[in-house]
């Protein structure tokens, strides 16, 4: 790493505490790993490349923490060489982002392409076909018709659904109960 | 007759048309004459012992409820009876039915497109996932897997299951080499459950298939027994439907064990009598069945239905109204029972089988309303009323047992005398309690019938005895299956009531997952569940006891049941003791003994994951975690929502949901300082259905200064640490 020619001070790089860049190292690595980069020389290499870039701007933004400065270096590296790779036309960053990541999965950057991920071209045509055409589909294409119910004739049945907002249902079924449990007291008492 | 379906599939160009040929129409009205009429023969005839024992005891109207009682369950038990006593007989002699009727093998189905659907609600999503591998594979070995697409049609509201269907789905789709032929898709919102998912599959895609396949959660269908569906339907062109008879297996603790061996010696018998009066009239049980896409959609979009709960509002048990619907159209609809390759499996504990009869309980009684309903054809009432009744039984049976202790009591209480008189049957030379027993026997007699036959059947079938470990072994299980089933029973009779009478008072039972040990049910959720059973139990014993101890032993078994329902519970539930019980030979099945390929992967690819840790519990928002953190999932997710948002009723949905709105981006800064915790799900699941949101919180939540985020944020991007 070039920066070692920027050390200024012991314990310190590019005008940091090495404690700091240590923090950067551990995000950026964190992120590399869940991209499933598992290689530890490419990862090692990686973290170097993005820690690289965040140290050239470590002195002009001396308000912002090392580690801020090199995920923000690690999300533009990868997103400059999404559109790179994908030829992709000038798009906001979270969706150019979002494409290349699935580009990388449906590729099988994880299995078979480690090493070229983030690497600066020409990278092989297989590679390269598999990130542009890699395009995920959850269905086919959409063949759309309309379902419509046929209403069942229930007949007089249907009215039984209602019964309880009949006008004084509740009411007679009151009455009905009462006069059951006075037959009911009468036949117990007489037998 | 139906006309013929166009071919509508665009990607089916190659299909055979479809060429309708006359079939003749079974004449149905003999079979069903004979078969019920055997049944009101014996009921009329053991009525008639019944009303004579009531008579010699003294007439009394508490009497006649009890006959009438009497007379509709036993003729519940007759019609059982007599399912396996006909089903017997055809299966020695032979009997019309569709694989029969005609060579279906020969017909060519190159070009005809189906589509296998895989309705999924907050499942297991490595078992759902793993049952479609396991029929996938299956199906590719056929080399007919270009007819057949597959479709994981997710209604999942939990958060972590959605995303985890969709990761675990692209796995499947990396692993098999799928992309194209395995599909998922997640509703906005689940309006209609499970018939409006299948409607809602049917609305996007349906036109591209001329058939599709509905499989359960846990299905898995062989490849071949689903070309042979595909072949048959193509053989039959009136066929709206055919209806595999799927085989219970997988089953780990003893509870799941004796019912997959009670399903799998008893259920040939039954379903070739059901056959017998069915014929082309079957019925639809929701899954594991083929259907013709057009006339489906045509007549099978179920209407809400007028009025209130428990009857009014949006039909429950889709599967049964569906079939009614496409007879009521000119459809046929079979049980082709005697293909194989059909599975699914059941609830292992006692517990979970009673909370899945509570579903099913309220939508069976909601099809009394249906059952009216003008021009339904006869034998789709007959269908729907068997439905009915057997959630019904069982309120009756406690209705007839409560009826009989009050006349008991009657008799005590008033000090009537017990002086019986003699029978009108004359040549009935037996006493009173001699007639009471002749009538108990006939009664265990028919319970037990068809049982019997069942082991019969087996002893003239080598092949089928091995599978089943011997007829000793068999044997020796039925006794243990038919003890066991005589305490299960009093527990079903208090279960159903209970359900019944709440789905009819419109009252919800509410019911969570039940708690679980590693083996099974644990102690303290047994009691919670059981402890009314066993009081019943006690108290209901014990009031007999006090009455009249001769009774007493009658109702031995009744209480029995109830009052060890708690041990029984527990102990059916452990997958130890299926485990003991299978190495003794006990309850074995065909699939236990020689396990079909497509069952062996699968159970091979879950023990694999079980090892690996790949399916053990993962804590809450875990899923949130990773379609925020992780850069593929976040992927996968966005890239299926925006593929989504080109269906305009699915991109009105999302509008419908609040997607695209400003407040999403305030729950999104929320999430993000607070953590997870402090939102509602419905909160969480309107951040995950935002294509455009995502993507922005991912960057967010690795980019932002880690003081800013909530610790749980900082605690979930450190797993990614090494």
């Amino acid at each position: 790493m070039s920066a070692t020619a920027r050390i200024d001070a012991p314990g310190q790089l590019a005008g940091r505490p090495l404690e700091e860049w240590n923090g950067a190292y551990s995000k950026v690595e964190s992120y590399f790993h869940a991209l499933r980069v598992l290689n530890k020389v490419l990862l090692g290499q990686l973290v170097a490349l993005v820690l690289e870039r965040a140290m050239q701007r470590s002195a002009s933004e001396p308000q912002r923490s090392a580690t801020e400065l090199a995920v923000e270096e690690m999300d533009r590296l990868v997103n400059e060489w999404f559109a790179h790779v994908l030829q992709a036309p000038p798009a906001g960053a979270e969706m150019l982002s979002t494409r290349g990541r699935m580009a990388l999965l449906l590729a099988d950057m994880p299995g078979r392409w480690q090493d070229q991920f983030l690497r600066p071209g020409p990278w092989p045509d297989e590679f390269v076909l598999a990130m542009r055409d890699g395009y995920l589909r959850a269905g086919p294409n959409f063949q759309l018709a309309q379902m419509t119910p046929r209403p069942l004739d229930l007949g007089p049945i249907a009215t039984l659904t209602h019964w309880s907002t009949l006008p004084y249902v509740k009411m007679a079924v009151s009455w009905a109960i009462f006069g059951l449990l006075l037959v009911l007291i009468f036949y117990v008492t007489h037998h | 007759m139906p006309s013929a379906p166009p071919i509508s599939n665009p990607a089916a160009g190659q299909a055979p048309p479809l060429v309708m040929s006359q079939m003749p129409r079974v004449r149905l009205g003999w079979r069903v004459f004979l078969f019920y009429s055997s049944a009101m023969l014996l009921t009329g005839l053991v009525s008639l012992l019944f009303a004579d024992l009531l008579w010699r005891t003294g007439w009394s109207p508490s009497g006649v409820i009890l006959l009438c009682l009497f007379i509709v369950l036993f003729f519940l038990i007759a019609m059982g009876c007599m399912h396996g006593v006909f089903g017997f007989v055809l299966r020695l002699t032979t009997d019309r039915r569709l694989t029969r009727l005609g060579d279906y093998r020969s017909q060519n189905i190159q070009g005809v497109s189906t589509a296998l659907v895989f309705p999924v609600h907050n499942e297991e999503v490595a078992r759902v996932c793993e049952g479609l591998r396991a029929t996938y594979e299956s199906l590719e070995k056929t080399g007919r897997l270009e007819g057949f697409d597959f479709y994981i049609l997710s209604d999942s509201t939990n958060p972590d299951k959605w995303v985890e269907e969709e990761h675990r789905w692209f796995d499947l789709i990396h692993d098999l080499d799928a992309l194209g032929r395995v599909y998922y898709r997640r509703r906005v919102s689940n309006e209609g459950k499970k018939s409006g998912n299948i409607r809602d599959f049917l609305s996007t895609w349906g036109p591209r298939y001329r058939y599709f396949v509905v499989f359960d959660a846990d299905s898995v269908m062989r490849g071949e027994t689903l070309v042979d569906l595909v072949k048959l339907m193509e053989a039959h062109p009136q066929a709206g439907l055919v209806q595999t008879v799927p085989a219970l297996v997988n089953a780990g603790s003893l509870f799941g064990r004796i019912q997959q061996f009670a399903n799998r010696l008893y259920a040939p018998i039954f379903i070739t009598g059901l056959n017998f009066w069915a014929q082309a009239f079957g019925n639809y049980w929701g899954h594991n069945a083929i259907i013709r896409t057009e006339p489906f959609m045509q007549h099978c979009d179920l209407p809400q239905l007028p009025g209130r709960k428990p009857f009014g509002g949006q039909i429950l048990s889709h599967d049964f109204v569906e079939a009614a619907l496409l007879l009521k159209a000119n459809w046929e609809v079979w049980m082709a029972y005697d293909l194989e390759g059909s599975y699914e499996e059941a609830p292992q504990t006692m517990i979970e089988n009673a909370r899945r009869d509570r579903r099913w309980c309220q939508g069976n009684l909601q099809h009394f309303m249906v059952i009216w309903a003008k021009g339904l054809r006869g034998l789709s009432r007959l269908h729907l009323a068997q439905g009915i009744f057997g959630y019904l039984a069982s309120p009756l049976w406690l209705f007839f047992l409560l009826t009989f202790n009050w006349m008991l009591w009657y008799v005590g209480h008033t000090g009537l005398s017990k002086i019986t008189v003699r029978a009108f049957t004359p040549f009935l030379k037996v006493n009173a309690t001699e007639h009471a027993f002749l009538i108990f026997v006939i009664c265990m007699g028919m319970l037990f019938l068809p049982k019997v036959l069942a082991l019969v059947d087996l002893a003239f079938d080598p092949e089928r005895r091995r599978a089943f470990g011997g007829l000793t072994n068999a044997s020796v299980s039925a006794v243990a299956e038919t003890a066991f089933s005589a305490l299960h029973a009093p527990l079903q009779m208090l279960w159903h009531s209970k359900f019944a009478a709440a789905a009819l008072l419109a009252a919800g039972v509410q019911w969570g997952p039940p708690k679980r040990t590693a083996d099974g049910i644990a102690w303290s959720e047994a009691v919670r569940q059981h402890w009314a059973h066993t009081v019943v139990g006690l108290i209901w014993g014990g009031a007999i006891w006090r009455l009249d101890r001769p009774t007493f032993w009658w109702f031995m078994p009744v209480m029995v049941g109830m009052v060890v329902s708690i041990p029984l519970s527990v102990l059916t539930s452990r997958a130890r003791l299926g485990d003991q019980a299978r190495r003794v030979g006990l309850f074995l099945t065909p699939e236990e003994t020689s396990p079909p390929p497509e069952l062996a992967a699968l159970r091979a690819r879950m023990a694999a994951l079980e090892e690996n840790g790949q399916i053990a519990p993962r804590v809450p928002d875990a899923g949130l975690a990773d379609v925020v953190l992780d850069p593929y999932v976040n992927a996968i997710h966005v890239s299926l929502l925006r593929e989504k948002r080109q269906n305009p009723a699915f991109a009105r949905a999302l509008s419908d949901l609040g997607v695209g709105q400003p407040q999403v981006r305030t729950l999104c800064e929320k999430l993000l300082a607070q953590g997870p915790a402090q939102l509602r799900r419905e909160e969480k699941l309107l951040i995950m259905s935002d294509a455009d949101q995502l993507p922005w919180l991912h960057r967010q939540a690795w980019l932002r200064p880690s003081a800013t985020l909530a610790r749980w944020w900082q605690t979930q991007i450190r797993q990614y640490a090494r």
